[in-house]
């Protein structure tokens, strides 16, 4: 039952004019710019909650700002659709959002641009909302588009340092990759079906008559699809843009590369699946894929030393887990792990923040350790994430993780039948991998004794408190996954997956892969430091290709990044400087010597003159007696 | 009675006489004198026609035409003077300032 | 006879306005062109022109030769000059050679009539220039006074060029 509801304009709204405000008046009374952004996030926070309270079960709420266009068959509104999902979405994006908007009032509280990152800061929610919102493909795109240029602005937001600013080029580059992609899919849907808005798109899907006809076309959508999510959301071959996008401040890391805009991908993916129930040659595309990112992402990540950089290769790792999900058709499990990610995620983030800023912005956990006792709410938070990451009941991530390893292990998917059991396989073990990288960056990072050379200390409240919660909310939000999966089940097919409730020593049982990793980690990185070490050295090879990112960056320059200007350059000289340029300086020259030419009829002499006047007469007369 | 064609044929031939001589002299005063030759050949024209037609309008012409002639000869030649006084010659190709 | 007469006199107009053309010295060409003036003079008495061939005597003859040589005299023109280019001779000659291909066949076959019957004595030409053509020639002797007031002007010596 759809409802017209005028105040969902108000959520994209508070931001958009904290983002002006922010930036206008921070200019001129620094420290303000952050209350401003962090009071107008809440704000849309308060208005979002007060909305999914009067949500009731299979209601949406409906708002039309104006008709955008009208072309043909097609008419494109710009129209903000509330139903369960979108709720579940808007509530972590400005709780997580204002949490971090916070924190940053204080992480930020050196900086002289501050006004311009809040504004920034602002400006992103402000997208991001759009995007949950949106009620048709190009709604979604025109946020989809807004938080890929957020990102590029926040990464590189120091941009005096050259190599940040080239990390936000190439941010927005990859990103802009997958977006062909998306606009692909956008232009097949709407020439076939002649509408792109969601709901009138999912009763066009359901209401064909021979499915089979369509399949080769739902195919390619949804594989156009998943294209564009695998540039937003970091799948290979497109994920090598997030460890560079660490460059930018610590919680814009925390929220646009953990919380929030990479589960874009996802979220996408779920609005979208009908088209991908249609198709199950794409779903299986996307689950082979995920499988691959999260097992990759998650080897490179336990030979990194930067502890964001380890961050960074954990959130592609489980983008690919949430992937996996929505490939076997699991969509509200793919959205339970956005959830309990954001939380658990958002929460490392900051607390790296928080030891980063407590160093004095050492980055490297070599450096690191003994934090434990030097800053004990930090560490507290941080422990508890990463048993949650590491997917130990009763944590959330466990609830998520366990669901997500049962949905791949149902996946009905015939073109999957093959190789079901090695991804199942495959998933398994790279959940014991992360929960080995994540305790291994906990042992280094807090355990042991103080190896570097400034004074750390703890942070103060503004920053602590943001992680309380967090850490807090990634303890308990497991508990509601079946509260979850009932308040979706009107939007989201379930296919066959439901929560399934355990109790603590059940759960424990379940988990013991994990407590091994979490255990393994432990010793080897607290008691005995040389072993790994000795296997480092001893496996080199395997060492240098999982420190250098099996060299990914290094293949895409040589074969794509050169080829590509060498065409440029080619052309640059061939048609621009010889054709373009040539043509344009020859016509100047046509006109100098068409002068030079003409000059010689003025000779000064009255002679030639009177000559020239006499043929004229002649020529003229000759002219008016032919004709 | 001679046929008028005779003196339409003698009039073109002294129109290009003068024409000729207009663009071959460099003598000024040569030049000027040329021109006069082609206003008769034109006067000799007109009042050919005149007679063709029968009314005296030809006439008139030729009268107007001696008038402007005359006011042109009084005109070209002080000019004439007035030049040679600065560049003390009255040769046409001895004055090129004009050349681009 | 009236034939024998016409041809001495046409061939006389011709050879003096070749005269003009060929000679060397600017007042041998003065001497040619007044022959020239009294032989058109002729002509239009032949052609029942009487007032304007005496008028052509008197102007023409009497009045602009005279100011001609008196400019020949003044300049003191007695040098000869440069060689004159044949290549603008030759090209004029084209020029004309191709004006009289144009115009002179069609008038050939028109006019070979005699012509009527006129008087162009004083009084007729009087009465027209007087009622019909009185505007023109009110015209033409403001023309006159303009011509007089500007070569007055133009000739007079000042005193940064005296030269003679």
């Amino acid at each position: 039952m759809t409802i017209s509801e005028p105040t969902l304009a108000l959520i994209v709204l508070a931001p958009l004019i904290g983002s002006i405000l922010s930036f206008v008046i921070g200019k001129k009374v620094k420290n303000l710019a952050g209350w401003i952004a962090t009071l107008s996030a809440i704000a849309s926070f308060g208005i979002v909650y007060n909305l999914f309270r009067k949500l009731g079960p299979k209601e949406i709420f409906e708002y039309s700002l104006f008709n955008w266009f009208s072309v043909g068959d097609l008419s494109v509104d710009f129209i903000f659709r509330f139903d369960a999902l979108t709720a579940v979405m808007c509530l972590v994006v400005t709780g997580v959002g204002s949490l971090i908007h916070l924190y940053s009032i204080a992480y930020m509280a050196e900086d002289e641009s501050k006004h311009r990152f809040f504004s920034y800061l602002n400006l992103f929610l402000f997208s991001m909302l759009i995007l949950v919102l949106g009620g048709n493909l190009l709604i979604l795109f025109i946020g989809w588009e807004g938080v890929g240029l957020c990102s590029y602005l926040l990464i590189g937001f120091w941009y005096k340092n050259l190599a940040f600013a080239a990390a936000g080029k190439k941010a927005f580059v990859v990103n802009r990759i997958g977006d062909a992609g998306f606009l692909l899919a956008i232009f097949l849907i709407s020439q076939t079906f002649g509408t792109i808005d969601f709901v009138a798109l999912a009763q066009k899907i359901a209401e064909l008559q021979d499915l089979s006809l369509y399949v080769t076309l739902l195919t390619s959508v949804g594989i156009c699809l998943f294209i564009g999510a695998a540039g937003k959301s970091a799948q290979i071959p497109l994920f090598v843009w997030l460890p560079d996008a660490m460059a930018g401040p610590t919680p814009v890391s925390a929220l646009i590369h953990a919380a929030t805009m990479v589960t874009a991908g996802v979220y996408m993916m779920a609005r979208t699946n009908f088209i991908f129930d249609a198709a199950p040659l794409a779903m299986s595309v996307v689950v082979i894929v995920s499988v691959l990112t999260a097992f990759v992402a998650g080897t490179i990540a336990i030979a990194q030393n930067d502890i964001k950089k380890v961050l960074a290769y954990s959130t592609v790792s489980q983008l690919g887990f949430m992937f996996m999900a929505a490939g076997s058709g699991a969509y509200w499990v793919a959205i339970f792990h956005v959830i309990t990610h954001a939380f658990f995620k958002a929460c490392l983030f900051l607390g790296a923040g928080s030891v980063i800023h407590g160093c004095h912005h050492e980055q490297d956990m070599r450096h690191m350790g003994g934090l434990a006792k030097l800053m004990p709410i930090t560490f507290v938070t941080y422990l508890l994430s990463t048993l949650a990451i590491a997917g130990i009941a009763p944590f959330s991530g466990y609830w998520s993780k366990h669901a997500i390893l049962a949905s791949l292990q149902s996946n009905p998917n015939i073109y999957l039948s093959g190789i079901l059991e090695f991804s199942v396989i495959l998933a398994s073990i790279t959940a014991v991998i992360t929960a080995f990288y994540m305790t291994r960056s906990l042992a280094m990072t807090f355990f042991g004794s103080y190896r570097g050379h400034a004074h750390p200390h703890e942070s103060p409240l503004l920053m602590t408190i943001p992680l309380i919660i967090l850490a807090g909310l990634a303890t308990v939000a497991g508990y509601y996954g079946g509260d979850l999966a009932h308040y979706l089940e009107h939007v989201l097919p379930a296919n066959g997956a439901h929560f399934h409730h355990e109790e603590l020593v059940a759960a424990l049982k379940h988990s013991w892969t994990a407590i091994m990793g979490v255990l393994v980690a432990l010793i080897l990185y607290t008691k005995l430091k040389n072993i790994p070490k000795m296997i480092g050295s001893a496996l080199s090879p395997v060492t240098k290709l999982l420190e250098h990112k099996y060299y990914l960056d290094e293949v895409y320059g040589s074969f794509i990044v050169r080829p590509l200007e060498g065409a440029a350059k080619f052309l640059w000289t061939n048609v621009d400087q010889s054709i373009v340029d040539g043509a344009v300086n020859g016509t100047a020259q046509i006109v100098d010597v068409s002068g030079e030419v003409l000059r010689s009829t003025q000779t000064g002499q009255v002679r030639t003159y009177m000559f020239l006047m006499f043929a004229g007469m002649i020529a003229l007369i000759g002219l008016y007696l032919v004709f | 009675m001679l046929p008028l064609s005779h003196y339409i044929v003698l009039a073109a031939i002294l129109f290009g006489v003068g024409a000729l001589g207009v663009m071959v002299r460099r003598n000024t005063i040569v030049v000027f004198m040329c021109i006069e030759i082609m206003l008769n050949a034109v006067n000799l024209t007109f009042v050919t026609f005149s007679k063709l037609h029968g009314n005296l309008e030809g006439q008139i012409g030729v009268f107007f035409v001696m008038v402007v002639a005359a006011a042109e000869a009084a005109v070209g030649l002080a000019i004439i003077i007035s030049v040679f006084r600065s560049i003390l010659s009255v040769e046409t190709t001895d004055s090129g300032e004009l050349k681009l | 006879m009236e034939e024998i007469i016409w041809y001495i006199i046409a061939g006389l107009t011709l050879a003096s306005a070749l005269g003009v053309l060929i000679m060397k010295k600017p007042l041998y060409s003065a001497f040619c062109l007044v022959l020239h003036l009294f032989m058109i003079a002729a002509l239009f008495a032949l052609l029942d022109a009487h007032f304007l061939a005496t008028a052509q005597i008197i102007v023409y003859a009497g009045a602009i030769m005279v100011l001609v040589v008196f400019v020949i005299m003044l300049l003191s023109l007695d040098g000869a000059e440069k060689k004159p280019s044949y290549f603008l001779g030759g090209l004029s000659l084209v020029a004309i050679f191709a004006l009289f291909k144009m115009l002179l066949p069609a008038l050939r076959d028109t006019f070979s009539v005699s012509g009527t019957n006129l008087q162009g004595d004083v009084k007729s030409i009087g009465l027209l220039l007087y009622t019909k053509y009185i505007y023109s020639f009110e015209v033409a002797s403001i023309l006159i006074m303009v011509a007089i007031v500007g070569a007055v002007i133009l000739a007079k010596r000042t005193k940064k060029n005296v030269t003679t």
